[in-house]
């Protein structure tokens, strides 16, 4: 039977949680809808292994009406693989994306959001953060002023348990582990093996300066509440340490 | 535009220049001197087909902004067809013409084995490749490793033992005048310095900015020595054919540079 679920972060923006399963653990490959007013937007498509799943939630969640524009952190196929089906059933979706390039990443008729600017889209206004935590080029992270939401595409991610698939940071007993937060960057975000953990806190801290959050939205983890957001970040870079620890370059020869 | 050189017997540098990218060099301060303004700056999708005695392979398919092209150019240096399409990583500027040309030609899907979400990328019915797996193409034989500076988590680099190539993807890139383009970097007019390579590592490899930079130095030095290559093919620049090592080097003040700097900006 197709779940018909979404799950509500805020009064106006829902999880709509999607899973891929890894052996004896799951990933997330999620999207998010905000409603405002009588509008609907969609951040990121999913991927075309979920089309059907998504797509079901999103017409009931919509009323049958459907999404209005695509929010797109980056191109990256599980993120991107819906956005032809979504526009082929529900019409006029505006489509914004961050590519430069829009013609060699299959996006040619997005309307850019630039990185460091900010958008109205359907009326609300989005931001588009620079992401330390990220692997393409032209990835953004999206802030929801509306919501204070902030998406992090690939950033902030985290495996789970296959019971755990509904699951928001605060329905932790103790919080996402520091073992899941670990498995996931050290799969997905490659690069990690050599970070200066101080570095990237910085580049954190600087964006949660700036920003008022009320909950991180990853698209491969659970939410991460607010009030969780120190304890996960200090797991992360708990993470990173360890991730970049273990990869060991050999000294160069004299 | 799609257009091609025959770098070595059998060996052919498949070209897309993408859009006009004066912009980001017009922003340097100071602009550098090698730049000139009636001529447009590429920061290319290359693709490498090797056709070798007994087997073709082709290493990444252009952007799907070049999907004829690249079926044009195929038919027109191959007498048979493609049997192995090698995806360097499931990025759309380098593998969204694999259907159209496994359409085409039929040819075996070769993917990277790292990772773990290749049915997302629908790479999961191809053969699946890393350290330690090479390919006897007849007159050339190539093995596949595990990328080392890279972006996506599915990801390889490749290299060719007869001649001594390293593919090294997205690694080693830059932007290159439209009078440059298909040129080798000894034939350029002026240097291949460490401008153009800011520009492209500053942007595509961005996570340099949080590193330990002499961790990545070292990275450098292992992999010259690992390689020791006498060719550089990469995906986003010109190729080198000389003094390779000394480009790979160039890149350890690349690293220090990006660190000095705010972010450049994007690409893709």
């Amino acid at each position: 039977m197709t779940d018909t679920t979404t799950i509500e972060l805020t009064d106006d923006v829902r999880w709509i949680n999607v899973c891929y399963p890894h052996e004896e653990r799951h990933e997330h490959v999620s999207v998010y809808l905000i409603e405002h007013g009588d509008r609907s937007i969609l951040i990121d498509s999913g991927s075309f292994y979920h089309r059907t799943d998504i797509r079901t939630r999103l017409e009931r969640a919509t009323g049958g009406d459907g999404i209005d524009a695509i929010v797109l952190s980056h191109s990256d196929y599980p993120h991107s693989g819906n956005i032809s089906a979504f526009r082929d059933e529900w019409g006029e979706v505006e489509l914004v994306a961050s590519s430069g390039s829009p013609e060699l990443q299959g996006l040619a008729d997005a309307r850019r959001c630039t990185i460091g600017g900010s958008l109205e889209v359907c009326g609300r206004r989005f931001s588009f953060i620079d992401p330390p935590l990220a692997d393409r080029s032209h990835t953004t992270w999206i802030y929801d002023h509306g919501s204070e939401v902030l998406f992090t595409a690939d950033g902030f991610g985290s495996y789970h348990e296959p019971g755990d698939c509904d699951t928001v940071s605060s329905g932790f007993d103790d919080g996402i582990t520091e073992t899941a937060i670990y498995e996931y960057h050290r799969h997905n975000l490659v690069w990690l093996r050599y970070v200066d953990p101080p570095k990237l806190r910085d580049a954190l801290d600087e964006i949660f300066a700036r920003y008022d959050v009320s909950f991180i939205a990853p698209i491969h983890g659970h939410p991460i509440h607010g009030d969780d957001r120190r304890q996960y970040c200090t797991r992360l870079l708990n993470a990173a340490d360890r991730i970049a620890s273990e990869h060991t370059v050999p000294e160069t020869p004299d | 535009m799609t257009n091609s050189r025959e770098i070595l017997p059998d060996v052919y540098w498949l070209y897309e220049e993408g859009p006009d990218r004066s912009g980001m060099i017009e922003a340097m301060e100071p602009i550098p001197d090698w730049y000139d303004p009636d001529d447009p700056v590429y920061i290319p999708q290359c693709a490498y087909l090797i056709d070798g005695a007994e087997h073709s392979l082709l290493f990444d398919t252009l952007s799907p902004a070049s999907t004829e092209h690249v079926l044009a150019e195929l038919d027109a240096l191959l007498d048979e067809p493609l049997e192995y399409l090698v995806v360097s990583h499931p990025d759309v500027p380098h593998a969204g013409n694999a259907p159209a040309i496994m359409a085409e030609h039929g040819a075996e899907l070769v993917a990277p084995r790292y990772g773990d979400d290749h049915e997302l990328y629908r790479l999961d019915d191809a053969l699946l490749v890393g350290e330690g797996d090479s390919i006897d193409l007849g007159s050339f034989v190539v093995d596949f490793h595990e990328a080392t500076f890279l972006d996506a988590p599915v990801s390889l680099w490749m290299s060719e033992r007869t001649e001594e190539m390293l593919f090294p993807v997205d690694w080693l890139g830059f932007p290159h005048h439209a009078s440059e383009q298909l040129r080798f970097v000894d034939e350029l007019e002026h240097d291949l310095d460490g401008t153009r390579l800011l520009q492209f590592h500053g942007r595509v490899l961005f996570w340099h900015q949080y590193v330990d930079v002499d961790k990545v130095q070292r990275e450098i030095d292992r992999l010259k020595r690992y390689y020791d290559p006498a060719w550089i093919l990469p995906s986003h620049g010109l190729v080198i054919r000389d003094d390779a090592l000394a480009y790979m080097d160039q890149l350890k003040g690349v690293v220090e540079e990006i660190q000095r700097r705010e972010r450049i900006g994007t690409l893709g």
